[in-house]
């Protein structure tokens, strides 16, 4: 059991350069550029598109990684096989390392926020997603865990919740000393913050 | 081309993208570029673009995937002028 998110702040990202073939073709292989095509008629931009699908393949890294941790983010080796706009999000599949993972994208005009999970209703899973206004790195760091915890709070009304991270691992909800099985996944870029973690699997939630 | 040179090079190519500004002054081979530098991972594609552009070299794939530190960055670049 896992999850993984990212959050992409568009208004910090050079759209003409990620437009470029030299900088997209370290992202993007051959085979996913026509994804794009279910995409553009609803208006959305290239360079908005590989940001989507630079989310997307951070949010399964993350994703794999937590039982992986020796694995190095290559972006041109997670496939999106499917990408599908749905009313309110966009919705891919990820064909990886045996596994079949689905992706949920939320966009709009300014930010890219993803989440995975390999249950393709996202039922047990949770996230949200924050604007802040120091954009300094301790903040956000600290933002996104207090806004995380505020979530969680609410799946486990009484619990001494905090997050503990090691220097190499992702990281962990603990209630008080002892480490729940909640895998939480954080993100920070800009003014964004966003979280996504698992319901522990005794939750009515 | 020495591998400090490189580094004295690359820690101005690093700069725009790094939260710690200061800390750069003090970067090793082996300092992790997200988890040290608090570079953001949405940026590496800049920074290998930039490193390319500042030494009129191409990164290849493989080279640019094993990118993590600061010493991986010295790696790839000294192997294309060197």
């Amino acid at each position: 059991m896992s999850t993984g998110n990212d959050i992409v702040a568009l208004t910090m990202m050079d759209g003409d350069r990620t437009s470029r073939y030299r900088f997209y073709s370290r992202i993007l292989s051959p085979a996913e550029l026509p994804l794009y095509d279910e995409l553009a008629d609803g208006g959305l931009s290239f360079s908005s598109f590989v940001w989507l699908m630079w989310s997307i393949k951070e949010s399964v890294y993350k994703y794999v990684s937590r039982s992986d941790r020796r694995l190095v983010f290559t972006p041109l080796k997670i496939p999106v096989s499917g990408l599908r706009a749905r009313e309110d999000y966009c919705e891919g599949e990820i064909p990886y390392g045996g596994l079949t993972i689905y992706s949920r994208s939320f966009l709009s005009d300014e930010a890219i926020m993803t989440v995975v999970s390999e249950e393709k209703e996202f039922s047990d899973s949770r996230w949200g997603l924050q604007v802040i206004g120091d954009l300094g790195y301790n903040n956000q760091s600290d933002q996104v865990r207090t806004f995380a915890l505020q979530s969680l709070s609410t799946v486990l009304p009484g619990a001494a919740l905090r997050i503990v991270k090691a220097p190499d691992g992702p990281p962990e909800v603990w209630d008080g000393d002892c480490p729940l099985d909640i895998p939480l996944s954080l993100a920070h870029h800009g003014r964004y913050v966003a979280w996504s973690y698992r319901l522990p699997a005794n939750s009515s939630s | 081309m020495e591998r400090r040179a490189i580094l004295d090079e690359l820690k101005k190519v690093l700069y725009p993208y790094t939260e710690d500004k200061n800390g750069l002054e003090n970067i090793d081979e082996n300092t992790n570029l997200v988890k040290d530098l608090k570079i953001n991972s949405a940026n590496l594609v800049d920074i290998i673009i930039d490193a390319e552009a500042k030494y009129n070299i191409e990164i290849d794939f493989d080279s640019a995937e094993k990118i993590v530190t600061v010493g991986d960055c010295i790696n790839a670049i000294a192997e294309k002028i060197n």
